[in-house]
């Protein structure tokens, strides 16, 4: 077997990092400059519209609005190289500043909710995979097959309504009460946006192992380790989930930008102040500088977790030479 | 399974697990059965709802469901049980044109990745990873902003523009497999073109593996349009469809008003599930061996 300079491998992995981010911040700037729509109104409010014209040029030279887009373009990546990502037109403060505010929030709702999906698809397949065919497999993925259907920003909606409203458990939006902020306080918080990211993506990534290791049970190794008088239990745990870890882990890092995706959905239904509240806004009100740093974070943490999952499934499984991600469905 | 047994000399295990009859992967009649009462509904509501669903009776606004409102009425007063079906026909509408988008391009896109050499086909599939970076709820308000104001067709547009990736994907590996085969050299010798060898020959192959993807599609399209008709960047609420009437339950969650909420969503639910049956129905069955453990 040929093996890899590993400066070679990992630079050419780096590069093809550097390359794709590089593309995609040139796309996001022209597509972003494509929308209708007056920026200025976001950095002014209810001026803009009443500004005379000489204003308004004025105004636009000020934020750099009136040269063409790929001069733009050229400026912005020019200061975007030395750190300096511009202003947020809305906050009217430093970009980083405005987005490192928010990070920890989402970052704590979607570390937390990836954790549960991990280990909570992990138990529930191995469970429905211990016990096929039986009660407990078919209950599971038949809640599971319903609870998938269901939208999330609905289920968020009935959620409220059910321990909000109705029964005032829990607190129904934001990430803690005003003037409060201890850790109880962020914990009942995060428990209902918690459940509906977990309760969104736990199913499918529970019925993706179940049903890997199904098609492991049936293997020839299998009967052999029976035949050697092997527990049913060490044949399932420890032969048949380790070899179904590797395609786990590469599916692991591509569904990142999935529970990113939804724990958009869920910030915007709870009002959690997060990146993804932080971003719908962004684009809606044509807040160029802050919409391209969040363009270019979470595509970047998108294109990573793709680099990633090639390198895992590579590193673990040496038959994958090609590199081919699992497909997401 | 029994050759093995037999050629080691053992007896075949009891019972033969061949002739077990097993737990087959039915025909959802049930789910097939909601969705037709569904879209038959939705098709000829004009016959049965008693009110114009855009009429607004601001007199009745909120109103619990009761005899004169069966499934009451919204914070704008129009009555919900005339806008369930009246709406059901655009959420539909949306799922059916944007599936038909994203296929079109899947099948196109994916057929010439897997026909094309081995650079260009590279080139494309990166271009895709950067496309799927890109978070497609941003990517759909770009796209809605470039569009204009958001309208049926627009809306599923911008849905199928952003949901074909995966049909893609699965095109062009079944494309790869069958591009060797003697009968697409034989076309292409006597000179047929790209689009003749994708119809007659490459579509009837793959379209099984698809249909699947199609139905879920389908499925996933109509919750894409009601997410974002629901965040307020996708229907306006005067037109009436599963995802704008759930853009009120904002206000209604404050007065606790549940029947604007749960109604709508249920019906909207119910269509997925359905569809979601059908589907996996359409994925082959289960499997016929058994377990060795």
């Amino acid at each position: 077997m040929r093996r890899k300079n590993p400066f070679i491998y990992y630079g050419g992995k780096a590069l093809a990092f550097v390359i794709s981010v590089f593309l995609l911040s040139a796309a996001a700037f022209y597509v972003s400059r494509l929308a209708p729509g007056d920026p200025l109104v976001s950095y002014y409010g209810e001026r803009a519209e009443k500004m005379t014209a000489a204003e308004r040029a004025q105004a636009e030279a000020r934020l750099g609005l009136d040269q063409p887009t790929g001069v733009q373009y050229i400026r912005w990546l020019e200061n975007a190289l030395r750190g300096d990502f511009g202003i947020s037109y809305k906050y009217k403060t430093d970009v980083v500043k405005v987005i490192s505010a928010r990070l920890p929030n989402t970052l704590l709702l979607g570390g937390i909710g990836f954790v549960l999906i991990f280990t909570g698809a992990l138990a529930l397949g191995a469970l429905c995979a211990w016990c096929e065919g039986r009660l407990a497999d078919r209950l599971i993925c038949r809640v599971g097959t319903v609870i998938s259907c269901i939208p999330e920003f609905w289920l968020s909606l009935v959620l409220i309504l059910v321990f909000a409203v109705q029964l005032r458990w829990l607190p129904s939006s934001g990430a803690y009460t005003t003037g409060g902020g201890g850790f109880g306080d962020r914990a009942v918080h995060l428990i209902l946006p918690l459940a509906v990211t977990a309760a969104g993506h736990l199913w499918y990534y529970a019925y993706m192992i179940r049903n890997k290791l199904l098609e492991e049970v049936r293997s020839d190794y299998v009967l052999l380790a029976k035949a050697k008088g092997l527990k049913r239990r060490t044949v399932l745990f420890r032969h048949c989930l380790r070899n179904v870890m590797p395609s786990y882990l590469s599916l692991m890092a591509v569904s990142v930008p999935h529970v990113l995706g939804g724990t958009y959905i869920v910030e915007t239904v709870f009002s959690y102040p997060g990146i993804g509240t932080l971003s719908f806004e962004s684009a809606r009100y044509q807040d160029y500088n802050l919409l391209m740093v969040l363009c270019i974070l979470s595509g970047a943490v998108v294109i990573l977790c793709n680099i990633l999952a090639q390198v895992i499934s590579e590193r673990i499984d040496p038959r994958a030479g090609e590199g081919e991600v699992p497909e997401h469905g | 399974m029994d050759k093995r047994f037999i050629q080691v000399g053992a007896r075949s295990p009891l019972p033969d697990p061949a002739k077990k009859p097993r737990r087959s992967v039915g025909k959802p009649a049930a789910a097939l059965a909601v969705l037709a009462v569904i879209a038959a509904g939705c098709l000829f509501c004009e016959a049965f709802i008693p009110k114009d669903p855009a009429y607004m009776d601001l007199y009745h606004a909120s109103q619990p469901p009761s005899r004169a409102f069966w499934f009451g009425t919204d914070t704008m007063g129009r009555d919900i049980f005339s806008m369930i079906w009246h709406g059901g026909r655009v959420s539909l509408a949306i799922g059916l044109l944007s599936t038909a988008v994203s296929t079109g391009i899947a099948v196109l896109s994916g057929a010439a990745s897997g026909l094309a050499p081995k650079w260009l086909d590279g080139l494309f599939m990166r271009a895709v990873e950067i496309f799927l970076s890109i978070p497609s709820l941003l990517l759909v308000v770009f796209l809605q902003a470039m569009l204009g104001k958001a309208g049926v067709l627009s809306l599923s547009l911008v849905i199928g523009a952003t949901s074909w990736t995966s049909m893609s994907k699965v095109v062009r590996a079944e494309v790869r497999r069958l591009r060797g085969s003697e009968y697409v050299l034989a076309s292409r010798c006597m000179g047929g073109g790209f689009f003749h060898i994708l119809r007659r020959h490459l579509a009837p192959n793959f379209f099984p593996s698809i249909m699947f993807m199609v139905v879920m599609n389908v499925r996933s399209a109509i919750a894409a349009e009601s997410t974002l008709s629901f965040m307020g960047i996708g229907l306006p609420l005067e037109t009436i469809s599963w995802g704008s009437m759930l853009a009120l339950s904002e206000k209604a969650l404050l007065s606790g008003a549940w029947w604007i909420i749960l109604i709508p969503g249920a019906f909207l639910a119910v269509s997925l599930l359905c569809m979601t049956s059908a589907g996996n129905w359409l994925r082959e069955g289960g499997r016929q061996d058994s377990s060795h453990l």
